[in-house]
């Protein structure tokens, strides 16, 4: 059996209930959208500060990420299908699978809460295509940490919680990179930021360490 | 086969020193009263748990099998493994046989729809589903796609007495080719078996 059609299989299937659902679409777009208003209403835009909107800008992605992106492991042991998705699925394809589908949510919520942050903000990037590299980058990497940790604690109790706290030190050298490409992006124009190179060893690394700890983390 | 099984949840010992060797085709009953582990022992058979002492060994056609691959060949259903409620009964066959790398087409989950009676309700969600529909599809997702093995816990549980008919018909026809497992309190299934495993008691049949 072959784990690539096991994990498009399974990502099919997510991405099936999700847009039913919507439950971590929902989760994730409120908490980026109250938060983005709150802060534009109280403290207007601050376009000429770069590295508080950079801050500012992955500090929602990544709460509104713990939030969403969390939940992939949880309703399968809420929902009692944990079992039934582990006889057919190797943990290898579960995590993949799962993996991908986070990185697609949080890519969906991006799409929705950078241009309306570029609008709340009144911020415009010297070189669009380095904040994209950037973006696109601390994704992958973000997604697949949050994911690890997330089937780590599948089955604990407290699990949101837990994920947001344990998931921090995984993620602090992403966010580190992404906030510094970010700056860079909005104040130097040029196609690569520095920092990618660093996200895409993070990126590597995280899933890396997934595929290598998958049948540790989930098959138990 | 197993070996010196043992399994402990939480405190309690739920299995200890229990050995097996059984071999297809046929039917194995499980039987015990609530409590003895009747359930623990399918989840360590099918890989699902891991005992604190002893092992399963499995071997199909001669060749020993790692507990993974042992898996890929279990068809499994139980109060414990719920299916996705947001799918449609014919997505989750579809998903089951895909997961596993199997071809499917829509002509397969059709024929083990109306196998289990739930022709025409194919398209719609597991949600809409009754207790008695939703065991129907666990049966039909166990049986599908020619497993090695054939684990049921409680099979009769929620179904008319139509279902029960179709449930001992299913499985005397699975029985046909493969082991099928019975974990049972019902004393008709329990009669199923050309052989019978007590829990928590002495060794029948």
């Amino acid at each position: 059996m072959s784990t690539w059609t096991a994990a498009r299989a399974v990502f099919a299937k997510d991405v099936t209930t999700e847009l039913r659902s919507r439950y971590a679409l929902s989760a994730t777009a409120v908490f980026a959208l109250a938060s983005l208003a709150v802060v534009s209403y109280a403290v207007g835009p601050f376009g000429g500060r770069p590295e508080l909107l950079a801050a500012f800008l992955w500090t929602v992605l990544l709460y509104a990420a713990s939030a969403g992106l969390a939940q992939a492991f949880l309703r399968e042991v809420e929902r009692r299908t944990w079992l039934t998705l582990r006889l057919v699925a190797s943990p290898g394809a579960i995590l993949l699978g799962k993996g991908a589908v986070n990185l697609v949510l949080l890519l969906a919520t991006e799409a929705l809460v950078v241009p309306l942050f570029l609008a709340l903000f009144g911020a415009s990037f010297r070189s669009l295509p380095g904040f994209v590299a950037v973006l696109l980058l601390a994704s992958v990497g973000l997604s697949a940490a949050i994911t690890i940790v997330s089937a780590l604690l599948a089955q604990a109790r407290a699990h949101g919680a837990l994920v947001s706290a344990l998931a921090f030190p995984l993620v602090v050298p992403v966010l580190m990179a992404a906030v510094a490409g970010t700056r860079r992006a909005l104040v130097e124009p040029g196609v690569a930021p520095p920092e990618l190179k660093v996200l895409a060893a993070y990126a590597g690394v995280v899933i890396g360490m997934g595929i290598v700890l998958a049948e540790h983390v989930l098959d138990d | 086969m197993g070996e010196d099984l043992g399994v402990r949840l939480g405190r309690r010992t739920v299995l200890a020193g229990l050995a097996f060797d059984w071999s297809g085709p046929g039917i194995v009953a499980v039987t015990g009263p609530n409590g003895a582990g009747k359930t623990t022992l399918l989840k360590v058979i099918a890989a699902l748990l891991r005992p604190g002492r002893g092992a399963v060994r499995w071997e199909d056609g001669g060749r020993a099998l790692a507990g993974r691959d042992a898996r890929a060949r279990i068809g499994f259903a139980a109060p414990e493994l719920g299916l996705w409620e947001d799918l449609s009964g014919l997505e989750n066959l579809a998903f089951l046989a895909r997961a596993r790398g199997r071809a499917w087409g829509a002509g397969d989950g059709q024929r083990w729809l109306e196998r289990v009676g739930l022709q025409g309700r194919g398209d719609e969600r597991v949600q809409a589903y009754s207790s008695g529909m939703k065991q129907r599809l666990k049966l039909a997702c166990a049986l599908a796609g020619g497993p090695r093995l054939v684990l049921l816990d409680e099979p009769g549980s929620n179904l008319d007495a139509e279902g029960r008919g179709m449930t001992e018909a299913l499985v005397g026809e699975a029985a046909r080719e493969t082991l099928v497992v019975v974990a049972t309190n019902d004393a008709t299934e329990a009669g199923w078996g050309t052989s019978c495993l007590e829990l928590g008691g002495v060794a029948g049949r």
